[in-house]
């Protein structure tokens, strides 16, 4: 093939890759401005009536914002405990600080079920099953690794001199970690925080192993949903869905530029 | 008495096998300006990072007026240190940065600005007090860590080569500034440098490591004219050695003889050197003469013109290649290539070594 030929052929080939990942997720925003009463594509307008149903459904509205708030508080625990975590290492800096730091990326490399069948036989022995508590646990150990890669690199960017000059002029460690360190490194930890959200918030393997009846979150809601009826509401809530995963990658995205 | 403001005793220093500071010892005195000179990895920044509290000594320990502070950690320590490349607070303003020590000592926040505002017009850098550390110049930073340091008004302030990243001329207008705060404030200086002009200007003592150990001490001219081993010739200015034999002594120097022609040299009177010695010669301390004039007689191998002096290569058969300063004004002897020439020296200009 002559360099040209190739230059297509890799070009369309990029872009076909990139429709067949992005239009499946896409097509529910059309799905979900249907103007019929089944899953499908919209016949002779558009129609917010499904968007209707949603704001009055309690049940939708319930899970979505357990989703929300169990995503926050999973954010916030993961880069409090993830950021200690990557400062105590920092300060140790040795081969045992090494091992320890790739033992945290480990949750990002065993297979979901696996994880969530450990979370489950432990959880019992705890009695946290059907718990907020459970699952928000679960969560933050998922968030973890994404928080401390997050973290890491900002404080591997940071000058190892600025705590040893904090500390030369009279701050305590405590001080030091407060005043100097965590403000150099805080663009990792939002960065980090916001991708334990989106973990949590998008999870749903250990959350079927986790939970029962009485904690639903948005992804739990939208799996039984489609098993038992094919209401469009459902595309309304993936759209949603999509919106808020974007909205939050694309922070955390524009915070790294 | 009394005591030191800092005291180095034996202080050792491994990394593996590898001693960084090999039995140091070394008092410093209160309101002097001293300098750690060495070439690099000789084991300055080892030493006053022992100083400051950053590095554990392995052996030995650190007073501070008499105190044993080795276990304190830096926080209580009191010295301030200016590092290399500054480690000003990238997300701090200046008068944050300056204040910073003052915040962490829980000062009001009056005598905070108040203070703040007098350390940048003592570096003259009142305007900039709203600027981030990323919109200043490299010399403007190294001004700010010097503010913020002397801001919580420090017993000894610690410099680790903090001119380094500056170009010719900003270096040696901040040298005439820090030689002149030193004078106004009366704070102990402790600097670390590898340039030797630098510590022959600055300093009202030098200190010469090598490999962590400490070749000699002393004030600027006492090092430069009676340095103890080749190493220290060599380092502090261009030394000849000159190897001859010791033949006794006349009055208060040492005879020595090279084919059978006689010196005379300075010698430490604690040891009496005997047989071959090494002696250092500084070029500029060479006469130059028409043949036969001299001591010795050689031929000039290579002239360098640099102005107002020129180097003047003179070969001898026993001594070897000799480098003379030679003024450009003497009329009497214009050097030139192949000439031949007689050279000598003053009793007294060279100066017997220590052996290694
Ligand atoms: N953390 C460390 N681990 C191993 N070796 C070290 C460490 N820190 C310093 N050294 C070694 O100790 C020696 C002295 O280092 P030091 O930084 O004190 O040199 P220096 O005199 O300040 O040199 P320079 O002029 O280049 O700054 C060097 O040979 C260096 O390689
Ligand atoms: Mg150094």
């Amino acid at each position: 093939m002559t360099p040209s030929a190739l230059r297509i052929f890799f070009g369309t080939g990029s872009w076909i890759i990139l429709a067949f990942l992005v239009l499946p997720i896409l097509v529910v925003i059309p799905v979900s401005l249907t103007d019929t009463s089944f899953i499908g594509l919209p016949k002779d307008h558009l129609s917010l009536q499904h968007y209707d149903t949603f704001v009055h459904s309690t049940k939708w509205l319930f899970a979505s914002w357990t989703s929300i708030w169990i995503g926050c508080v999973v954010a916030v625990v993961a880069t409090g405990l993830g950021t200690l975590f990557c400062i105590g290492v920092w300060f140790l800096s040795d081969r045992a600080a090494m091992i320890v730091r790739w033992i945290m990326i480990v949750p990002i490399l065993v297979p979901p079920v696996v994880q969530s069948l450990g979370f489950y036989k432990f959880w019992v022995t705890l009695g946290l099953i059907d718990s907020y508590l459970g699952v928000i646990l679960a969560h933050v150990l998922l968030g973890l690794p994404y928080v401390t890669i997050s973290v890491f690199a900002s404080l591997s960017n940071m000058d190892r001199r600025l705590p040893l000059a904090a500390r030369n002029l009279g701050a305590s460690i405590g001080m030091t970690i407060r005043t100097v360190i965590i403000p150099a490194i805080r663009p990792g930890m939002i960065s980090g925080g916001i991708f334990a959200f989106i973990v949590s918030f998008d999870e749903i393997v250990s959350v079927l192993f986790l939970t029962v009846r009485r904690v639903e979150t948005l992804p739990k809601m939208i799996w039984e949903g489609i098993q038992e009826s094919v209401d469009p509401v459902i595309a309304v809530v993936a759209s949603i869905f999509v919106l808020i995963t974007l909205i939050a990658t694309s922070l955390a995205a524009l915070r790294r530029s | 008495m009394t005591h030191p403001i800092i005291s180095i005793r034996h202080a050792v220093k491994t990394y593996g096998k590898f001693r960084a500071l090999d039995a140091v010892a070394l008092d410093i005195h209160e309101g002097e300006f001293l300098t750690l000179l060495g070439p690099s990895g000789s084991g300055k920044t080892t030493l006053l990072s022992a100083i400051a509290g950053f590095t554990a000594l392995d052996d030995g320990s650190v007073h501070a007026r008499g105190h044993d502070i080795s276990g304190l950690p830096p926080e209580k320590r009191d010295f301030a240190m200016v590092f290399q490349g500054y480690a000003l607070f990238p997300t701090m303003s200046v008068a944050q940065n300056v204040g910073y020590p003052l915040r962490v000592r829980k000062w009001s926040k009056d005598r905070i600005a108040q203070r703040v505002h007098e350390c940048l017009a003592l570096v003259q850098m009142e305007k900039f007090a709203d600027r981030m550390p990323h919109q200043l110049s490299g010399g403007q930073q190294q001004r700010i860590a010097l503010a913020r340091a002397l801001s919580f008004k420090p017993d000894v302030l610690l410099l680790d080569e903090p001119l380094s990243a500056l170009d010719k001329k900003l270096r040696s207008d901040l040298q005439w500034e820090l030689k002149s705060l030193h004078k106004k404030l009366g704070v102990t200086f402790v600097y670390v440098t590898h340039d030797q002009e630098e510590a022959l200007s600055m300093s009202d003592r030098i200190v010469i490591l090598k490999d962590g150990k400490i070749q000699q001490e002393g004030a600027p001219d006492d090092l430069y004219n009676l340095p103890k081993n080749q190493f220290v010739a060599n380092f502090l200015g261009k030394s000849n050695v000159v190897n001859a034999h010791v033949i006794g002594t006349q009055g208060e120097h040492l005879l020595a003889e090279v084919e059978g022609r006689q010196f005379c040299a300075t010698y430490d009177h604690a040891n009496s050197p005997t047989g071959q010695v090494n002696f250092a010669l500084r070029p500029e301390r060479i006469r130059l003469g028409p043949p036969g004039q001299e001591t010795f007689d050689g031929h000039i191998a290579q002239i360098s013109y640099l102005g107002e002096r020129c180097q003047v290569l003179v070969r001898h058969d026993a001594l070897g290649e000799i480098l003379v300063s030679h003024p450009t004004w003497d009329a009497a002897l214009q050097p030139a290539p192949q000439m031949p020439v007689s050279f000598g020296w003053d009793a007294g200009a060279c100066v017997a070594l220590d052996a290694s």
